[in-house]
């Protein structure tokens, strides 16, 4: 699966055009390390469980947005756009949209 | 290029989980917590108390004035001879502090038999449990076991229980007070059963020393007993927390019996 | 205990009319989606049938704010407590875009092509107190475009 963020894959010819296709997930990491990272917030630095968080999140949404594209039969997804917010305090919203479509 | 219409087959952007499993799973693993966190700080209040110095215990007593409206005093004459009575028994359970006793007929429910230890050295003895009582010394048994309480430290317990649990449930519902006050004055004159019958124990052995004999120790239990299957004027509430009223008289009698205490006569009850 | 009662009442009235909500709104999302299947919405900038002149382009936009049901924002929140995956915003979150994504579809229904499609979300609150509500609002915006010579009927593009 070619993913890119760019009009398209460099190097490949688009031949068909599928549309939307979308991956999400919101994810939140326990209570130990949400009173951690307030703590941690005193004194600055990286909250590597937050980090941590988003990171894995960023991947699921990912998958999930290749798998709708697999479904589709495409392979590839250009103009890849990450966007988050928050729905749920203390929880990663990690929202990823592109244009599934065949390259040759 | 072309376009190609197409959706896909399944929804991968939800989980297909079952949210009641979800709820259930999640509930339980709170709920665990919660009782684990009870059970153990539970301990903790346990150790804590057991390691108070009578001294401290006493200015912890002072600390406390815990001021609850049972309704208006009504027998106060009843009432100051229940104290005389408390006093007397004070050199067979020594205590660092004052033993105040209150006569209280609560207006809800005025036949309530009960008497319950307080905080800060105060003894409630409901109405109706003079009326169930048949001799001095049945109700003396009755004292001797709440100073039992007192002597075990059995209310400093319920308090620091009672105090983490309120913790809890204020964590866990955000300050609901009414559910609050509901468990905290459940909890407050809740004692576990090993708790009841180390108090029984206390009081047998006061009543011992006082009359030197123990008889009516287990008048109360099982006047109750025949009155049981008769009405439910509150014994079902009072008792179910405490040992099963059988195994109570039981353990009194054979207690008795291994400690060589004898079962003489007992005293006429003062008119009140 | 009456607060216990209002709450496992409350518990119960959105467990039940939250799965009902849920499951007439994501059948109405599967036939409109199939309806509007034909208009293709891509998040490229260039149009698909680089041939064909365009007439006109507009900026068409299609907004909804959905609210979690009661049971789910305490699932939500005792999920959160725990750590993992927030399944029961999962389907919330799920809902309102591919709405939002059907309503700005649905405000240009001649059209013949969406570019450069975004997709925004913001919470007017985040629920974590319980006075207030969770709830989420997507906006879906992007350029529609119409080709002069071609029909509607004719997008096979």
């Amino acid at each position: 699966m070619f993913v890119s963020n760019i009009e398209e894959i460099p190097g490949k010819t688009i031949t068909t055009c599928y549309g939307i296709v979308s991956g999400s997930t919101v994810r939140a990491k326990h209570l130990g390390r949400d009173i951690f990272a307030s703590v941690k917030n005193i004194f600055g630095g990286e909250l590597k469980g937050y980090t941590e968080l988003l990171g894995e999140s960023r991947d699921e949404a990912l998958d999930r947005m290749k798998s709708q594209a697999q479904q589709l039969g495409a392979n590839a997804i250009v103009n890849v756009r990450f966007s988050t917010s928050s729905v749920a305090a203390g929880a990663a919203e990690i929202y990823v949209y592109g244009t599934a479509v065949t390259v040759e | 290029m072309n376009y190609q219409p197409s959706l896909p087959e399944h929804n991968d952007n939800v989980s297909h989980q079952h949210p009641v499993r979800e709820f259930i799973i999640l509930v339980s693993g709170v709920l665990a917590i919660v009782f684990m966190g009870y059970w153990a700080l539970g301990l903790f209040v346990d150790v804590a108390v057991d390691y108070l110095s009578p001294e401290q215990e006493a200015q912890l007593q002072t600390k406390i004035n815990i001021d609850w409206d049972w309704g208006e005093d009504v027998m106060p004459e009843t009432q100051a001879k229940l104290q005389s009575l408390v006093d007397s028994l004070q050199p067979c359970v020594p205590l660092p502090y004052p033993i105040t006793v209150n006569l209280v007929r609560p207006s809800e429910n005025p036949d309530m038999i009960n008497a319950l230890a307080f905080p800060g050295g105060k003894m409630v003895v409901f109405a109706g449990l003079l009326d169930a009582v048949q001799s001095t010394n049945g109700l003396m048994f009755i004292l001797a076991h709440e100073l039992g309480h007192f002597k075990n430290r059995d209310h400093l317990r319920a308090l620091g229980r009672g105090i983490v649990l309120s913790i809890l449930t204020l964590l866990i519902f955000g300050g609901d007070s009414d559910f609050l006050a509901a468990t905290i004055n459940q909890r407050t004159a809740n004692y576990s059963q090993s708790r009841e019958s180390q108090a029984d124990q206390t009081a047998l052995n006061a009543l011992q020393c006082h009359f030197g004999h123990v008889g009516g120790a287990t008048e109360l239990f099982e006047s109750l007993q025949s009155q049981e299957g008769e009405s439910d004027l509150g014994f079902a509430h009072y008792f179910s927390t405490h040992p099963e009223l059988q195994q109570r008289i039981d353990n009194l009698q054979r207690l008795a019996q291994e400690r060589g205490y004898s079962q003489d006569k007992t005293q006429e009850l003062m008119q009140h | 205990m009456d607060s216990l009662t209002i709450f496992l009442i409350l518990l119960a009235l959105g467990f039940v009319f939250g799965k009902l909500a849920e499951g007439r709104h994501y059948r109405s999302i599967l036939a409109r989606e199939e309806m509007l299947l034909r208009l293709p919405a891509t998040s490229c900038k260039k149009p698909m049938g680089k041939t064909l002149p365009v007439g006109h382009a507009e900026l068409v936009h299609g907004h909804v704010v959905i609210s979690v049901d009661y049971f789910k924002q305490l699932l939500a929140s005792l999920r959160n407590f725990f750590g993992g995956t927030i399944q029961s915003y999962e389907t919330l979150l799920d809902r309102a875009r591919r709405e939002a994504v059907l309503r700005l579809k649905e405000s240009c229904p001649t059209a013949n092509e969406i570019l450069n499609l975004r997709i925004e979300t913001s919470s007017i609150s985040k629920g974590n107190s319980g006075d207030r509500v969770g709830s989420v609002e997507v906006l879906a915006y992007g350029t529609a475009i119409y080709y002069r010579e071609v029909s509607s009927q004719h997008s096979g593009l």
